[in-house]
């Protein structure tokens, strides 16, 4: 006890003592902290696991068409960014609110290879699942799935028959805006929308990238960044490929219809000629 | 390794944890000088640090930060504490006061003095406060104490300063 008093003394004089940390006097001994921590412990993690957010796993890696930011979580791919654009910052902070972040190369990885074998041809190499939980409205959700589902590689469609694909007739600017902050470029398809008038129209991560996109896929565009002559355009209900000028394709629904490059395309995605304006 | 330098992400929670869990607990219990106090601390301090996570942007800011919202929270306890006893003075509360008769046995005089120094510091404005209990209890220097409650080094000092200058005049 009398060590005890002289512990106290010590501490009060350490206390009130202009500067330095507290010595030894008063501190617990390592033994009391770690029974502390030993019932503290599984407390805590019972604590955490109904307040714990999903794991999300993230990295940087150099592609082709340029360094890229990549995360993916439990439920799909969330985001593809080309970092040398630049909202990688909210996008991260975006990330961070609703996803536990790790950093794993190995995802970025298996990205970059994905779009390696998808640059060299094989179209279905970015086919695995999205997870769109960073799209900021439903709206906006209901685009993205939709484009992503309807128009394959080959073919384009355009902002004004996407917004009326989602029941917006009039929304092709919010449409615009959607591919703009698409979160996952590539895996949804934003490359493939086009301005009604057939030019490239913008891309997040650039024109040049978009054409680059379109090309990887068999679509060039023409040298004034149109679609090219030989496209026609398909209906995706009716499952039946017109020429541009034919009556039956101007009569039909453009919320239906995407262009593809050339017949070949059209019928590759199963669809057939149309007998009126028999394109080649 | 080419991610982490480029990303400067804060380390996984679970390593936050597992890294400074030790010394926060030391903290605590040095802090509250009761076992039950800190555990309870413990797990506020980890479940806050958890829900803010998202909004600290880097490594280094990491061990300020924890120690930023313990001390936080060591304060709203004491002051709490102060509350509770003042009104056992009038009142009876039989759980506070066995605590209270435990604590002022055996070696009266030293352990009022130190309970009393503790309850002067639960009363020192905000950030002399915390910058005295960062500066004695965790060993701080003045620019991690800067970093933490958003000053800079030498305002740290000023603080810890200030806040020694009223201890001495309440003793």
């Amino acid at each position: 006890m009398k060590e005890a008093v002289k512990n106290q003394e010590l501490e009060i004089r350490e206390l009130l003592g202009d500067d330095g940390p507290l010595g030894t006097a008063g501190a617990p001994s390592d033994s009391a902290v770690e029974a502390a921590l030993r019932t503290a412990r599984p407390k805590l993690e019972r604590a955490l696991d109904k307040v714990r957010r999903p794991l999300a796993r993230i990295g940087v890696i150099n592609t082709e068409i340029g360094r890229l930011l990549v995360a993916e979580g439990p439920r799909g791919l969330l985001a593809v960014q080309f970092l040398d654009i630049g909202d990688a910052p909210d996008l991260l902070a975006a990330m961070k609110e609703r996803f536990d972040l790790v950093e794993d190369q190995s995802v970025a990885i298996r990205i970059a290879q994905e779009i390696e074998r998808y640059l060299s041809g094989d179209l279905h190499a970015l086919d695995r699942p999205v997870d769109l939980s960073l799209v900021r409205s439903e709206f906006q959700r209901r685009a993205l799935t939709r484009l992503r589902r309807t128009v394959p590689p080959g073919s384009v469609i355009t902002y004004q028959a996407l917004a009326a694909a989602v029941g917006a007739p009039a929304g092709q600017r919010a449409i615009g805006n959607t591919m703009a902050t698409n979160p996952v470029p590539l895996y949804v398809p934003c490359h493939r929308v086009i301005r009604s008038d057939g030019t490239v129209g913008n891309y997040g991560g650039g024109v040049a990238r978009k054409l680059k996109l379109l090309r990887a896929e068999g679509f060039s565009m023409d040298r004034d960044y149109r679609i090219p002559a030989g496209s026609v355009m398909g209906h995706l209900v009716t499952r039946i490929f017109c020429r541009p000028q034919c009556h039956a394709a101007m009569r039909a629904d453009k919320a239906k219809s995407v262009i593809f490059a050339d017949p070949a395309r059209a019928r590759t995605a199963g669809l057939r000629a149309c007998k009126l304006c028999r394109p080649a | 390794m080419e991610a982490r330098a480029s990303l400067n992400l804060p380390p996984p929670f679970a390593e936050a944890v597992s890294r400074h869990e030790r010394e926060i607990m030391r903290f605590l219990l040095r802090m509250t000088r009761d076992q039950h106090d800190a555990a309870d601390l413990f797990q506020e301090t980890w479940l806050r640090a958890y829900r803010a996570y998202p909004q600290l942007d880097s490594e280094q800011g990491l061990r300020p930060w924890l120690y930023r919202i313990a001390t936080n929270l060591c304060r709203n306890r004491a002051r709490d504490n102060l509350r509770r006893t003042r009104v056992i003075a009038n009142g009876d509360d039989p759980e506070a006061d066995r605590r209270h008769t435990a604590s002022a046995s055996a070696d009266g005089g030293n352990h009022d003095a130190l309970l009393h120094l503790r309850r002067a510091i639960a009363a020192l404005p905000g950030k002399q406060g915390q910058a005295l209990m960062m500066r004695k209890f965790a060993g701080f220097e003045y620019e991690e104490i800067g970093a933490a409650l958003e000053c800079s080094a030498e305002s740290a000092r000023a603080n810890v300063y200030q806040a020694l200058k009223k201890l001495k005049a309440a003793r």
